[in-house]
């Protein structure tokens, strides 16, 4: 339990410092590590399949296709966050998880238990034999990224 | 083979950079218009012939065993995916010419395929995990693509998008997540059925809220706006034609569409929120526009406005508001579409899309000129122009159900419209020619072609609306105005 | 004869319209001829379609009782005949007045898109395709007034189009509420009585069709189209069309949709409009140099007596606002196409510099002297029945004061004409005006048969009220009530006509005392009355504005508390142009402040509305 809350406080706090901080890179390093934890914790809770995909797709493509954007663009050139804004967006941000925290608290309570029987076997069976429409799309989301790489690593011959 | 829409671009897709090999323009150019010309002459023509008998849901059988992919054809997907290859085909014929200066086309088509592989699969899809799937398709293609001129504006508005999307993608989640938990399916069928007999308003509005978030941002309502006037102008020109004219409609308002008045059903609170949310967008965005000197800028902000005229009219859930905002949805798509092409034209010829340096380009570039007028006064609503019908349908439909207020606003508004664009035609097109441009050119013939295709659609829709109305428009409101009475009243609201 | 043929007038300009614009420069008489064809053959039309009188064609169009309908009765064969009538002579008269202008290609195309979209109004018999049909001639407005080419040409026409563009918000309001109770958009079926919502109806589309007409205070674009906007675009819209269709509309909806009572509110509400326009309208006509600018504040003071003679909602004077209209029509197209042929020749149409014309364009002068007569009421010229008529029907209804205030209108008309026929006609040729000729066969032809319809109308003035307007009242009068003209004595001995005279000798006076006061010159015969104690600041903050709406505007709201009353202009105007483009940039600059590119600030909102979303489908869902 102690090890599933620090995991889930860590996932909040690389997902905040991905908002916060100035410099992209790694802005984008922090979202990275966010992906990493938030597949821990799937693989913790039983969901092996939605680990493997957060952790390829999200964490593994599209950080190092961004990590590597962000590379090409000149040094000195990261956005400025003004003061008002790092104001209010903590803010606003605490104001909602401590919103979300009291909707969830009374929303558990009255979420019916799952229907059973429906959909049987291990989570991993289920989406393998029940979802493989998802698979195409998989493979859509990999060739996108494959294709975003080689797109952003072109020479750039005419274009400048 | 309604598989064809999805699979038929994905496989292109993947040949592209082969073919690439071989040849670096002339044959991905005409593999990806070909494949989006043949989605197109299948949609149009053997589509309806498909749905004759009611929706079709296709199983997919690989070597004779089913494998289990699943999808649906109705009236309302038919008419996204006419939509989706109609501006879809005209904005990759501009492409032709136009992308020429950033080279590697063969990637280019490839990302421009799964974009549209990605938007087909999401109007196909049966159920929740899907749509979230193809909207992240979708989506990524569309990172790369807005990113495809590799230069700092372009770069810093991929990443805001991107974050931005992701933010959408969490809230689309964590709806899915909570729509499974509380009924254990994520079939649309499955889910509407099991939301029926169950007493968990709370938690269904919470998965409504994150799903208008989710799907609001990918719309572009306001206040999920913010990260579209960046993106779209900075992307290429097709590029901004085919986000603005298809992505943020597909990925945001179909899915919003689809889930709301198919699966959840539209309760009188849904509705009020939606038509409060395309209000707000509607007013603010058209005065944002107004303050624009960047012509692609001015036209990403016309979208989110024109985004909320169509959400005002749907989340009315009237039949003739659906009709409306389904008709307004398409008009907007080509004719957004058409600005976007003809900006970038502009773009190509000058070198600059600041609308004060521009003035009296009618007189170097007429068929431009002429066609983005046409676009322009299309969305304003100026008659006998497709986007005047729409606008109309959709101010009667409010006027019927009793929502005068809501209908002044609109026509308001769309005097705004009016008046942006008004400024934006003064400023680029006529008037006096600054010396500078003197040696400036009509575009190259594919992109001039596209426009023009794109403005008879605009005028020919405008003469013709009835017919289009009844053959296009009629099916897919039908579906959803079905939706509606058979979920209304449901779920304990 | 078939009910198609209905299509014909619609039709026949929308297709020479598309192929005028596309004829090359170098093929300008077959343009010339094909537009003076095409409008011959509507004129032809418009005999045929007047003579058989009902025609009906209609098709399901939108469904819900929105079908394309077209009707074709005796009022509307009516308007049918003149529109063509008018449209012939401004395409002949175009031929040679347009012949170097830049854009004159387009100016025919406009027109003739104007006469399909007009006729499309006139005819149409579904309220649907009426406000189709209605928001397309706003389009040919704003291209015919950029045609003119002046720099501010650009700035007029934006603001005719949002002045025009309200008036149409309004009448589609209107149309909205009308069709809402009245239960069908089918025209000839609708009628209601102007009480509870339906009198906010009325009062609605009556904004929509008196603006059309130009009635205040919608009108103020129409004296900078006169300096902005090519003269033939003046005789063609503002002078002819646009009163036709909005008197027409007005008397469609005071007479048909809805049935006004005389005496009772909405008359009275009609008859303010209309006494109002008459005095403040031609009051600042009078004051003006400008020829083309003093008819154009004539073309709104006129529409005054249209509106009061159809708000007497007596029959005799409804009678005499319809006459009205056809002759205002005619004289002041005929008056502005003058105008033009001076412009023509003389290079300007500012009353001082002019003078003594008669003996180099005598034709001009006559028509000029005809039509100037006609407008200001002599006897026997048309103008002089119609406005009698009003005279009557105003007095019919016991409320004299609008009677008196028509009669003060004739008093100004007629000294401003005299001071305009004086000064441009008469009197002593001026030095800044070289030598000159008579303008070609193709400008004068149109304004004397103008002329001489006005003549014609005038004297056997039963002819054009038996024929073409005891017909159109047929339908509206009760049963019984025999409308007799004869009973009404329109001669010269009766106490109206004497005070009419009256009242034409007093102007007579005005004038005689301003241009002696003036040291025997014409163009200053108005300026004893604009010298008047007060009266000169009225009038100056009226022209100051005229001169530089933009910058003047700024001070004008500071003068506002002072002036209010006085300068009915300015506060108008001010809302069109000031008020709402400076909140919309207030409103635009906030925002754009709001969107400073931070991503988490964005984010914030997103949020933000993410809970006010949910706490609002939660709550509501209780």
């Amino acid at each position: 339990m102690i090890v599933q809350t620090a995991l889930l406080i860590g996932l909040v706090l690389f997902s905040v410092l991905a908002l916060l901080v100035k410099d992209l890179l790694r802005s984008a390093i922090s979202l990275a590590a966010a992906s990493l934890l938030l597949g821990i914790v799937f693989f913790r809770m039983g969901a092996p399949y939605a680990a493997v995909f957060e952790i390829s797709v999200v964490a593994g493509l599209i950080t190092v296709l961004f990590v590597l954007t962000i590379a090409l663009t000149k040094a000195g050139d990261e956005v400025r966050e003004s003061r008002i804004a790092n104001v209010v967006f903590p803010l606003v941000f605490v104001a909602f998880v401590v919103i979300d925290a009291l909707v969830m608290k009374s929303l558990l309570g009255k979420v019916p238990a799952l229907a059973a029987g429906a959909e049987t076997g291990s989570f991993g069976e289920v989406l393998w034999r029940g979802r493989t429409f998802d698979l195409v799309g998989q493979i859509a989301v990999i060739l996108a990224g494959v294709f975003a790489v080689l797109a952003l690593f072109r020479k750039r011959d005419k274009h400048d | 083979m309604i598989i064809l829409f999805v699979a038929l671009p994905l496989v292109v897709a993947a040949v592209l950079p082969l073919v690439g090999r071989l040849s670096r323009r002339v044959l991905p150019d005409l593999l990806a218009n070909a494949t989006l010309l043949f989605l197109l002459v299948y949609a149009a023509v053997a589509g309806r012939a498909l749905i004759a008998g009611g929706p079709v849901l296709q199983h997919v059988a690989w070597l004779g065993e089913a494998v289990n992919i699943r999808m649906s054809l109705d009236g309302f997907s038919l008419f996204m995916l006419l939509s989706v290859s109609l501006v879809g085909l005209a904005a990759s014929l501009f492409a032709i010419d136009y992308m020429e200066r950033y080279g590697d086309k063969a990637t280019y088509h490839a990302l421009y395929l799964i974009m549209i592989a990605g938007m087909n699969g999401l109007v196909l899809a049966t159920d929740l995990f899907s749509v979230y799937l193809f909207l992240e398709v979708a989506a990524v293609a569309s990172y790369a693509l807005v990113a495809y001129g590799l230069g700092h504006d372009e770069l810093e508005a991929a990443f805001k998008y991107l974050m931005l999307s992701v933010a959408a993608s969490a809230a689309v989640l964590s709806a899915v997540a909570v729509i499974f938990g509380l009924t254990g399916s994520l079939d649309f069928a499955a889910v509407a059925a099991a939301l029926g007999g169950l007493d968990a308003g709370p938690a269904v509005a919470i998965a409504s809220a994150l799903f208008l978030m989710g799907f609001g941002l990918k719309a572009a309502l306001i206040p999920f706006h913010a990260w579209l006037p960046d993106a779209h102008p900075s992307a290429p020109a097709p590029i901004s034609a085919v986000l603005s004219g298809l992505l943020i409609k597909v990925s945001g308002v179909y899915a919003l569409t689809r889930i709301f008045l198919n699966v959840f059903g539209l309760t009188p609170a849904l509705s009020a929120v939606l038509m409060v949310l395309g209000t707000v967008s509607l007013v603010v965005a058209a005065f944002l526009a107004l303050g624009q000197k960047d012509m692609k800028r001015m036209l990403a902000y016309s979208s989110i406005s024109q985004v909320g005229y169509i959400v005002l009219g749907i989340g009315l859930g009237t039949p003739l508001g659906i009709a409306g905002g389904l008709f307004h949805l398409f008009n907007h798509a080509l004719a957004k579409g058409l600005l976007f092409l003809t900006s970038g034209s502009v773009q190509h010829a000058t070198g600059t899309r600041d609308l004060d340096e521009m003035g009296g380009l009618a007189k170097r570039m007429p068929v431009t000129s002429a066609a983005n007028l046409i676009g322009a006064l299309s969305i304003a609503g100026v008659p006998p122009l497709n986007g005047f019908w729409s606008k109309l349908i959709i101010i009667i439909a409010l006027v019927q159900a009793g929502e005068p207020a809501f209908a002044v606003i609109a026509v308001l508004a769309s005097v705004l419209t009016l008046w942006y664009y008004l400024l934006m035609q003064r400023k680029a097109f006529f008037g006096r020619l600054d010396p500078k441009w003197a040696a400036v050119r009509e575009a190259p013939f594919w992109m001039t072609a596209a426009t023009v295709l794109l403005a008879l659609l605009c005028v020919g829709i405008g003469i013709l609306f009835a017919s289009t109305v009844s053959t296009w428009i009629q099916p897919a409101a039908d579906v959803l105005a079905d939706g509606v009475r058979a979920a209304a009243g449901s779920w304990g609201f | 004869m078939t009910p198609k043929m209905l299509l014909l007038p619609i039709l026949l300009p929308a297709v020479l319209a598309a192929v005028l614009l596309v004829l090359p420069r170098t093929l300008r008489l077959l343009r010339d001829v094909l537009a003076v064809a095409g409008a011959a053959v509507l004129v032809y039309y418009g005999f045929v379609f007047f003579a058989a009188k009902d025609l009906r064609f209609a098709v399901p169009w939108l469904g819900m009782g929105i079908d394309f309908d077209l009707r074709l009765y005796h009022f509307s064969s009516f308007i049918l005949l003149a529109l063509a009538g008018f449209l012939l002579l401004i395409a002949l008269y175009a031929t040679v007045k347009m012949k170097d202008a830049p854009r004159s290609r387009e100016f025919m195309a406009y027109v003739f898109l104007t006469a399909a979209f007009a006729n499309g109004a006139v005819l149409a018999n579904n309220l649907v395709p009426l406000v189709f049909f209605w928001e397309g001639l706003l389009v040919t407005l704003y291209g015919l007034i950029t045609i003119g080419g002046r720099p501010a040409s650009g700035r007029t026409a934006v603001k005719a189009l949002l002045i025009s563009g309200f008036c149409d918000f309004c009448l589609i309001l209107g149309i909205g509420l009308l069709w809402t109770i009245a239960g069908t958009a089918t025209m000839s079926e609708i009628s209601v009585a102007p009480t509870g919502p339906a009198a906010a109806a009325f009062v609605l589309m009556m904004i929509g069709a008196a603006g059309k007409a130009g009635a205040m205070p919608f009108h103020t674009w129409i004296p900078d189209a006169a300096v902005d906007a090519p003269v033939t675009f003046m005789a063609f819209l503002p002078a002819a069309f646009e009163k036709l269709l909005g008197i027409y509309l007005l008397a469609r909806v005071a007479l048909d949709f809805f049935t006004i009572a005389p005496g009772g509110a909405m008359s009275i509400l009609l008859m303010i409009v209309g006494a109002v326009t008459i005095v403040l309208a031609v009051l600042m006509a009078l004051v003006q140099k400008d020829l083309k600018r003093l008819l154009s504040y004539h073309a709104v003071s006129q529409v005054g007596y249209m509106v009061l003679g159809i708000g007497t909602a007596v029959p005799f004077g409804i009678a005499g606002g319809i006459f009205h209209m056809i002759n205002h029509a005619m004289y002041k197209s005929g008056l502005f196409l003058s105008a033009g042929s001076v412009e023509h020749r003389a290079g300007t149409t500012e009353l001082k510099k002019l003078g003594g014309l008669r003996r180099e364009m005598p034709l001009t002068a006559l028509g000029f002297t005809v039509c100037a007569l006609a407008i200001s009421g002599v006897w026997p010229l048309n103008g002089f029945v119609s406005k009698e008529m009003v005279f009557h029907g105003a007095l019919e209804t016991g409320y004299t004061v609008f009677a008196v205030a028509a009669w003060i209108g004739a008093i100004f008309t007629f000294a401003s004409f005299l001071k305009a026929g004086h000064s441009v006609f008469f009197g002593e040729r001026t030095r800044e005006v070289p030598a000159l000729r008579e303008s070609p066969a193709a400008i004068t032809l149109p304004i004397l048969v103008l002329a001489g319809l006005c003549v014609l109308f005038g004297v056997y003035n039963k002819l054009p009220l038996t024929l073409f307007i005891q017909p159109i009242l047929g339908g509206h009068v009760e049963a019984g009530a025999h409308l007799d003209f004869t009973s009404h004595a329109l001669d010269l001995f009766n106490p109206v006509a004497l005070i009419s005279i009256a009242c034409l000798v007093a102007a007579f006076l005005i004038h005689r005392h301003g241009f002696l006061k003036g040291g025997r010159r014409a163009h200053l015969a108005s300026e004893p009355i604009h010298n008047l104690p007060g009266v000169r600041r009225l009038y100056d903050l009226a022209e100051r504005r005229v001169f530089d709406p933009y910058e003047q505007g700024v001070k004008v709201l500071q003068g506002l508390s002072v002036v209010l009353f006085k300068a009915v202009d300015r506060p108008i105007d001010l809302v069109y142009e000031k008020i709402v483009t400076v909140t919309g940039a207030k409103l635009t600059g906030i925002l754009k402040k709001a969107h400073n590119g931070h991503y988490a600030n964005y984010l914030a909102w997103c949020l933000a509305g993410l809970i006010i979303i949910a706490g609002v489908v939660s709550l509501l869902a209780k």
